[in-house]
C-alpha cells in the first residue's frame, strides 16, 4: 500500500532503486511480514541480552532450593495488609509441623518482598568472556571479559519466579531466555557451515556444469534422500559422555550444519546455472570484462538477496532439530539450557499433571519458529521480481 | 511402449545407484563409530563375568571378517543387502537384525504410509479448494494452520495432546498396544486393539505433513488455474468443478505426485521422536534404542538403510506413476 504511494509519486526512484531498496519497499508493504520481523529482532534482542533479562543464574548454580517445582509467582499490588504503589510477592518458606504430618512443606509467608527494578547485586554475568585451549600453552587464549551483576529486575530478598521454577528449583524464566540464547546460537553455526558447504558444492556443480553437475547432483539427491531425524541420531548417539557442554554444543552445530546443506546447495547450482548464461553477464564479457570482475559485480549481486533469503528460511530447522534432539536426550545437555532441554522429561504423568509450567516456554518457541518462517515467506516474496506482475 | 520400458530401466538404475551412495554413507557412519563389533560384543563378555583375553578378541575380529579392508567389508555388505536381504547380525544381541526389527519396521511402514495417505487425502481436495477462494475466509484459516503446522512441531504436539488428555481424562495414550496383547500372538482382538492406539500417532505425524503438503498444492494450484488455457475451456462454456478437475487440476497434479517421496521421508523423519513421546515400541523408537542403549552400530545402520530403501522405492513408484500419466516426462529422461 505504502508501496503503491510512493511509486506514483516518483515514478524516478522506482527505476532508479537498487535491487535491495526494492526488495525493502516490498517486504514493508506486507503487514504479516513485518509484524513478524519486529518480533524476530526482540527475540533475538532477548538472546543477546539474556544474562542481563535473567534475574538468575539458569545452571544448578542459581537454584532456589526453597522453592523447587513452584509454582509461576505473579507479582501483585494489594494483600490482606493493605496495597502498595509497588508490587511484591510474599516469602516463601519450608515448613514442617504437626499439622502437615512432619513433611516438608513449601508455603507462603505473610512477609512482602518488593520488585525492585536495576539490582546491582544478582549473579555475575561476563562480556567477552572466553576460553581457547590450542595445543600447546602458549596458544591458550584466555580473556577474563568484564563482569556485570546487573539485572533487569529482582526482589528485595529471596527469589522471584515468573514462570516458576523446575524439580531442582531453576528458575524456568531464566532458563527460556538462555534457551532462546544458545537456539539462536546453534542455528546460526549451523546455517553458517552448512552455506559455505551448500556454496562450494552448488558453486562447482553450477560453475563446471557438465559430467561433475551431474555427479554431484546425483550425490546430493543421495543424502537428501536420507531423513535427517534417524541420522542426527545414529551420529548423535555415538558423543562420547565425557564432554564438555562446549564440545557437545559445536558438534551439535556441526552435525546440523553437514547434512543440512542439499537444499541449498541446489538453489544455488540452479542461480549460477541460469545466471551464467544470462545477456548480461555475456554483455560483460563481450565489454572485456575478466571472470573475477563478472562473478564479483554481475553473478554474486544478482543472487545475494536469494541466499540470504534463503537462509533465513532454513533457520527455523535447524532450531527445530537441534529442538528434537535434544529433547530425546541426544542433543544438548544439561547445563546448557535450550528448548528440547528443558522438556526433556516433561512426558511423566506427574508432570503433566502436576506442574503444567513447564510448557511455559513451548509458545514462546512456537512463536520464534513462526516469525522466523513468517519472515523468511515475506522476504522471498519480497526478492522475487515477479511477485508484484502477479498479483 | 519401448521409450516408456527405457524410463522405467534408467530410472530403477537410478534408484539403484542412490541406494548405493547411502548404503556407503550408511556403513561408513557405522564404521565411524568408536569401537568395532567384536570389542563390543567381549566387553559385553566381561561384565557376564567370563575373562577374556587379546586372543580371544582377535579370534572373534577374523570370525566376523572385521580383518578385512574397509572396501571389501562394504562390498560384503552391501551384497548381502540387494542379494539376500540380509542385514548381518546385530552387535550385542547376536541374532539377524532382520529378525530383530521385522515386525516393528512393518509396524512403523503401516503408520507412515496411513499418514502419508490421509495428508494427501486431505491436502488435495482442500488445497484445491483454498487455491480458488484465494483471499477468502477459508484461505486464511488454511494459511495459519500451514504456518502452525510448520512451528508447532510434531513432538510438542504429541506433548500437547498428552498434556490435554492427562489433565481431562486423567489417563494417558501411550503405546501401540494395551498391555495384556503387547506379546500376544496376531490375532483379531489385537488387531482391534492395535487401531485402538494407532490413530494418535497416525493424527500427529500426518498433521505437519498435511501443512506443508496443503501449501504445496494450493501454491501449484493457484498458478495454473489463471493460465490462458484454463480462460479458453471456460470461454468454451466449461465451469464450475468441471472445469477445475479437467484442467488445472490434472496439471497441478505432477508436482503434487513428485512430492510424495519427500513427504514420506519428513514423515520418517518426525516418527522417532513422536515414537519417544508416546511410548510407542516400533522402529523408530528402536533405532533411539539401539543407538543410546547399547550402541548397536548394526541395527541403527540397518533400519536407516531399510528407512531409506522405502523413500526410495516410493520415489521409484511416483516417477513411474508421472511418466503414465505425462507423456512429457517419459520423453524428458531417455
Amino acid at each position: 500500500m505504502f508501496f503503491r504511494k510512493k511509486k506514483a509519486a516518483s515514478k524516478e526512484d522506482y527505476f532508479t532503486a537498487g535491487q535491495r531498496q526494492l526488495i525493502w519497499q516490498r517486504f514493508k508493504s506486507k503487514r504479516g511480514a513485518l509484524i513478524a520481523g519486529w518480533f524476530l529482532i526482540s527475540f533475538i534482542l532477548m538472546g543477546l541480552f539474556a544474562p542481563f533479562l535473567s534475574p538468575y543464574d539458569p545452571t544448578a548454580a542459581g537454584r532456589d532450593e526453597n522453592y523447587t517445582n513452584g509454582a509461576p509467582q505473579i507479582p501483585s499490588f494489594c494483600d490482606d495488609a493493605g496495597c502498595s504503589w509497588r508490587p511484591f510477592i510474599h516469602n516463601v518458606e519450608r515448613y514442617r509441623g504437626a499439622d502437615t504430618n512432619f513433611r516438608w512443606i513449601t508455603r507462603q509467608t505473610e512477609e512482602r518482598s518488593y520488585v525492585t527494578f536495576l539490582p546491582s547485586d544478582g549473579w555475575a554475568w561476563y562480556v567477552g568472556k572466553f576460553n581457547l585451549n590450542l595445543p600447546g600453552e602458549t596458544f591458550d587464549i584466555r580473556s577474563p571479559g568484564i563482569e556485570f551483576t546487573t539485572h533487569l529486575f529482582g526482589t528485595q530478598e529471596g527469589y522471584i519466579h515468573f514462570f516458576g521454577t523446575d524439580a531442582a528449583g531453576k528458575d524456568i524464566l531464566s532458563r527460556t531466555f538462555h534457551a532462546i540464547r544458545v537456539s539462536l546460537a546453534v542455528g546460526t553455526l549451523g546455517v553458517l557451515i552448512s552455506f559455505v558447504l551448500a556454496l562450494v558444492i552448488g558453486g562447482i556443480s553450477g560453475y563446471f556444469g557438465g559430467w561433475i553437475d551431474s555427479g554431484l547432483q546425483a550425490f546430493t539427491d543421495s543424502i537428501k534422500v536420507v531423513p535427517t531425524i534417524p541420522l542426527f541420531m545414529a551420529v548423535a548417539a555415538f558423543l562420547p559422555d565425557g564432554w564438555s557442554a562446549e564440545t557437545r554444543f559445536f558438534f551439535i552445530s556441526l552435525i546440523l550444519g553437514l547434512l543440512g546443506w542439499t537444499t541449498l546447495a541446489r538453489r544455488i547450482r540452479t542461480h549460477i546455472l541460469s545466471e551464467r548464461n544470462a545477456d548480461y553477464v555475456l554483455a560483460a564479457q563481450l565489454c572485456g570484462a575478466s571472470s573475477g570482475h563478472v562473478i564479483r559485480k554481475h553473478l554474486l549481486p544478482s543472487f545475494t538477496s536469494y541466499i540470504i533469503v534463503d537462509l533465513v528460511i532454513s533457520f527455523p530447522y535447524m532450531v527445530l532439530s537441534e529442538t528434537a534432539l535434544s529433547f530425546i536426550g541426544l542433543g544438548l545437555k544439561d547445563p546448557v539450557n535450550s528448548l528440547g532441554v528443558m522438556l526433556q522429561n516433561v512426558t511423566k504423568v506427574d508432570v503433566l499433571l502436576n506442574y503444567q509450567w513447564y510448557f511455559i516456554p513451548v509458545p514462546i518457541f512456537v512463536a520464534i519458529v513462526l516469525a522466523f518462517v513468517m519472515v523468511g515467506d515475506g522476504l522471498r516474496d519480497a526478492a522475487d521480481p515477479y511477485s508484484e506482475v502477479n498479483r | 511402449m519401448l521409450q516408456f520400458l527405457r524410463f522405467v530401466a534408467v530410472r530403477a538404475a537410478l534408484a539403484v545407484f542412490t541406494l548405493t551412495v547411502v548404503s556407503f554413507i550408511v556403513f561408513s557412519l557405522m564404521e565411524l563409530v568408536p569401537g568395532n563389533c567384536a570389542e563390543r560384543y567381549i566387553a559385553y563378555k566381561n561384565t557376564q563375568g567370563s575373562i577374556v583375553t587379546q586372543a580371544d578378541i582377535n579370534a572373534e575380529i577374523v570370525r566376523m571378517g572385521l580383518d578385512k579392508p574397509y572396501v571389501i567389508r562394504w562390498v560384503n555388505w552391501v551384497s548381502g543387502v540387494f542379494i539376500r536381504g540380509d542385514f548381518g547380525d546385530s552387535c550385542l544381541w547376536r541374532v539377524p537384525v532382520t529378525q530383530l526389527v521385522g515386525e516393528k519396521f512393518l509396524l512403523s511402514l503401516t503408520i507412515a504410509m496411513s499418514a502419508l495417505v490421509i495428508t494427501y487425502l486431505i491436502a488435495i481436495p482442500i488445497g484445491i479448494a483454498s487455491a480458488n477462494l484465494r483471499g477468502g475466509a477459508l484461505d486464511n484459516s488454511l494459511r495459519i494452520v500451514s504456518y502452525l503446522g510448520l512451528a508447532l512441531p510434531n513432538f510438542l504436539l504429541a506433548l500437547m495432546v498428552m498434556l490435554f488428555m492427562t489433565v481431562q481424562y486423567g489417563e494417558t495414550l501411550t503405546g501401540l498396544f494395551s498391555p495384556e496383547y503387547k506379546d500376544a500372538a496376531w490375532s483379531w482382538a489385537r488387531v482391534l486393539d492395535l487401531l485402538r492406539h494407532i490413530w494418535l500417532p497416525i493424527g500427529i505425524l500426518a498433521w505437519a505433513a498435511t501443512a506443508i503438503a496443503l501449501q504445496t498444492v494450493r501454491a501449484l494450484m493457484s498458478d495454473e488455474k489463471d493460465k490462458l488455457y484454463v480462460t479458453a475451456a471456460r470461454a468454451r462454456g466449461v465451469s464450475g468443478a468441471r472445469l477445475l478437475l479437467r484442467y488445472p487440476a490434472k496439471h497441478a497434479l505432477g508436482p503434487v505426485i513428485n512430492s510424495i517421496g519427500y513427504d514420506l521421508n519428513r514423515i520418517f523423519n518426525d516418527l522417532p521422536i513422536v515414537a519417544t513421546v508416546l511410548v510407542l515400541t516400533e522402529a523408530g523408537a528402536l533405532l533411539l534404542e539401539a543407538l543410546a542403549s547399547s550402541n548397536d552400530q548394526q541395527v541403527a545402520g540397518a533400519i536407516i538403510f531399510m528407512i531409506t530403501g522405502c523413500i526410495v522405492f516410493l520415489n521409484f513408484i511416483t516417477d513411474i506413476l508421472l511418466a503414465l500419466i505425462d507423456p512429457r516426462v517419459r520423453r524428458s529422461m531417455f
